[in-house]
């Protein structure tokens, strides 16, 4: 590890960056907190706001999805893993202002995409909803960035790589390649028939598993032992886990297509490679708790290490969960129910967002040189906690009895299967609150740090433009 | 790991693997499927004259199916019906067979969803439902269905005061309020679309099934289950299951019996009359073989009850059954639903023929001409 003086000159240089992804990010979080309640509410009461054409349900639960992913799920990446790199290479952030630059275009893009997708534009492709004219921004802005992070990398002091290094590399290259694949087989030559359904449920998924999930485990590999202060206990598995979610992953996310109109062999490899990713989740739990419980006191006096433990166990009871709902004679009872909400959110929500949390509040006071009050942080981790578990059992639990009662054929569909379902929506409609409420003091948290004082930052901009 | 270049290659080798697979491998499979007739003959080929499926949308169920893509119904509603070792859409009536690839060839934009707040899709234009309904349903879901959650579409509709022949009138339960609504084209194109949606048709790959469970839900149907391996001979399950294609085929060659006579045999009230526990299916054989080539008209009497309707010589194209055909599907009606009577054999139906030479093609019988002595 590097001495303090360049650690310091290294946060210096991500400070316009960092600062810039991760506020654009906790908008979107932000907005994605509002589709997700304007929905919630919309399946406990059909009436809320149904004269509006804009927030249909339809319209809102993708546009939310989209906002989650690449809004916040987006500009979360680019500031964590910009960070991370650049600590770990022991190099200096370069072209800030055309990264900066960069991360306006692509967050032009996806308001513009979802603004789109309200207005009726959806393209109807899973993930990639937004209309395709939005599409070619965010790519070419996706790859500036990418280009100038992997700039920082190559010109890396040791040329050692770590575990973290891989995760987070690896997650931001195969983002355009998955990108690119969808693109290519849905609008340039698109595929006919239930193709174009495999390779929007691939690509779908394969955007949770191959961008949002290692760039989640890498932030983990790089925070628990930079907290702890001590190295990774049998780190030597970490690479084995890692080619294990690079050669397995790809292949698991197409489970989901059990039973449905696409060539046996789809689901059925989907299927024995989601078993197999008990491997690769095995050896990161192993690395992450071996580690994290040898110094439990210190996790839990440390926010950031909290946050990111929450999500290392999330991830791995989140995934186990996903292997058995992955058997077939699981699937046939939990497949179309609404414990897709639950593996979404799980990942996305009390995985990916968490680690994201903890990263965020360690790299923040180190980047801005002010300290965020625990208070604030601890009131952002319990209502966070308090949320997402009670939005993962409502939606596990009224996913269970959604599947269990789908299956009796003689129960009528409306008045019985989803009316019991229903109290859920509720439980889920209260949990959205709950979490709409954490993360405004998310936002407030990390606009405070950032801009402690509108106007003196705005006098720091002038004299940096004019340095 | 340490090199940059053999890093990029690897984790792009395993992706591409996966690419390769379900991308290309999978196109080259099955990328070129196309419509085809229900059955082909020895060689492989469709035969002449026959109807191919799927078939393309029209003009406007095309611009409804935009419509149903830019609302977000796939969010809940899936298009397809599992296979039944995976689920149990076909239980629930939401179809007569699992959907196949073929069967999407024609969509330019496949949407098969994949959650279930709302009940499948996949057949919903078979399901016998009128335009009023769908658009009643459209306008409000909750005025056909009270626990409704599909959001209502008010936006697609005008709310007008005085009625005109298009217009559709939603009254409430207790009858005392009412409101007059006008479509939109839009609504219109998304009508078109959804009474599109039909998988009512058999292919190569993938037949009917029979069902043996009741749905309490929709108009779906009910066969009771028999058992009738043990005690029926050979030749007369054979002659009963060929029987069953004419009666279940609504295609050429077929009896497209069910339309009417329903899958369970039951008829529909007041309109078609019941085939199951039928004086006149498990009666005279001769008069059961005369209805079947040439049809019936006007007023019988069936268990007691009056029917007053118009049953066209069977067949597609009609009057067109071959008497064995005849023969397999009477046998078939008389030995299902808890029926039992004796088979009939093609010769007892070519001697009927026989004993009706000269009579014109398509001359419809009716019920007093059949049960006059002389013939």
């Amino acid at each position: 590890m590097s001495s303090d003086s360049s650690e310091k000159i290294i946060d210096r240089s991500a400070k316009w960056v960092f600062s810039f992804f991760i506020s654009s990010a906790g908008l979107w979080l932000l907005v994605a907190a509002l589709f997700a309640y304007l929905a919630a509410a919309k399946l406990t009461d059909p009436f809320f706001l149904s004269s509006c054409e804009l927030l249909t349900y339809g319209k809102i639960k993708v546009a939310q999805a989209n906002a989650f992913v690449y809004g916040w799920g987006g500009n979360a990446i680019f500031a964590v893993s910009i960070w991370i790199l650049a600590r770990l290479a022991q190099a200096e952030v370069r072209g800030p202002i055309i990264l900066v630059f960069a991360g306006v275009i692509w967050n032009l893009a996806i308001t513009f995409g979802i603004l789109g997708i309200l207005d009726g534009h959806m393209s109807g492709h899973e993930m990639l909803e937004m209309p395709t004219e939005v599409w070619p921004a965010m790519l070419i802005s996706y790859l500036l960035i990418t280009l100038l992070t992997l700039v920082i990398h190559r010109s890396r002091i040791i040329k050692e790589t770590i575990a973290p290094q891989w995760f987070i590399l690896a997650a931001l290259l195969w983002f355009p390649a998955l990108f690119l694949i969808a693109w290519n087989g849905m609008e340039i030559n698109p595929a006919r028939g239930t193709l174009q359904t495999v390779l929007s449920m691939w690509y779908g998924q394969s955007l949770i598993w191959l961008w949002l999930t290692p760039v989640a485990l890498g932030a983990a590999y790089y925070l628990i032992p930079a907290i702890l202060g001590r190295t990774i206990d049998k780190y030597y598995l970490a690479i084995f886990g890692f080619w294990c979610i690079a050669a397995l992953a790809p292949w698991s996310v197409v489970h989901h297509l059990e039973g449905g109109p696409v060539p046996m062999w789809i689901p059925a490899i989907g299927t024995v490679m989601s078993i197999a990713m008990v491997f690769p989740i095995a050896v990161a739990s192993t690395n992450f708790h071996a580690t994290a419980f040898l110094d439990i006191g210190k996790v839990w006096d440390s926010l950031p290490l909290r946050f990111v433990i929450f999500g290392t166990l999330s991830y791995t009871v989140s995934s186990y969960i996903g292997v058995v709902f992955s058997l077939p004679a699981v699937a046939k009872i939990t497949q179309f129910t609404i414990i897709n909400e639950f593996h979404f959110n799980q990942r996305v929500y009390g995985f990916f967002s968490m680690i994201i949390f903890g990263a965020v509040y360690f790299a923040l006071p180190r980047i801005t040189g002010r300290e965020i009050p625990k208070i604030a942080k601890s009131f952002h981790f319990w209502t966070s906690t308090f949320g997402v578990l009670l939005l993962l059992m409502a939606y596990l639990i009224g996913g269970l009895t959604h599947g269990v009662l789908a299956g009796q054929p003689s129960l009528p569909w409306s008045s019985s299967v989803i009316q019991s379902v229903q109290p859920y929506f509720i439980i889920t409609k209260f949990a959205f609150v709950i979490l709409a409420f954490s993360q405004i003091v998310f936002v407030f948290n990390v606009w405070r740090v950032i801009f402690p004082n509108p106007l003196l930052w705005l006098l720091a901009c002038k004299k940096e433009v004019e340095a | 790991m340490n090199n940059l270049a053999k890093f990029i290659s690897g984790i792009f080798i395993t992706l591409g693997l996966a690419w390769l697979a379900f991308v290309v491998g999978a196109r080259s499979q099955y990328g070129d499927l196309s419509p085809t007739a229900s059955s082909l003959d020895e060689d492989g080929n469709i035969p002449v004259d026959s109807d191919l499926h799927p078939i393309a949308l029209s003009g406007i169920a095309q611009q409804g199916a935009e419509e149903y893509a830019a609302l977000g119904c796939v969010t809940c509603h899936t298009q397809q019906v599992r296979r039944e070792d995976t689920g149990f859409d076909v239980e629930r009536g939401w179809g007569n067979r699992p959907s196949v690839p073929r069967d999407y060839v024609l969509q330019k934009q496949v949407l098969l969803g994949n959650s279930r707040i709302g009940p499948d899709l996949a057949n919903l234009g078979s399901r016998g439902h009128s335009d009023e309904w769908f658009h009643q349903h459209l306008f409000e879901p909750q005025t056909i269905v009270p626990s409704s959650l599909c959001p209502p579409s008010p936006f697609l509709y005008q709310q007008i005061e005085n009625a005109s022949s298009s217009d559709i009138t939603i009254s409430s339960e207790d009858g005392l309020d009412s409101r007059i609504i006008r479509p939109s084209i839009r609504a219109k194109r998304l009508v078109a679309y959804l009474s599109s949606l039909k998988q009512d048709y058999e292919l190569p790959e993938v037949s009917f099934i029979e069902k043996e469970e009741s749905d309490a839900e929709e108009e779906v149907v009910q066969t009771e289950s028999e058992d009738m391996s043990s005690t029926t001979p050979k030749w007369l399950e054979d002659q009963i299951s060929k029987g069953k294609e004419v009666y279940m085929k609504a295609a050429t060659g077929g009896g497209m019996c069910f339309t009417c006579h329903q899958i369970n045999g039951e008829g529909l009230a007041g309109q078609f009359p019941p085939l199951a526990n039928s004086d006149w299916v498990l009666g005279d054989k001769s008069r059961l073989i005369k209805i079947s080539m040439y049809g019936l008209m006007g007023e019988i009497e069936v268990n007691g009850v009056k029917y007053n309707n118009v049953m066209a010589p069977p067949g597609i194209p009609p009057g067109s059954l071959t008497d064995e055909q005849i023969a397999n599907v009477l046998t078939y009606i008389r030995n299902e639903w808890g029926n039992s009577a004796s088979a009939i054999s093609p010769e007892e139906v070519a001697s009927v023929r026989a004993s009706l030479k000269g009579r014109a093609p398509m001359q419809m019988f009716t019920s007093a001409e059949l049960s006059s002595p002389v013939q």
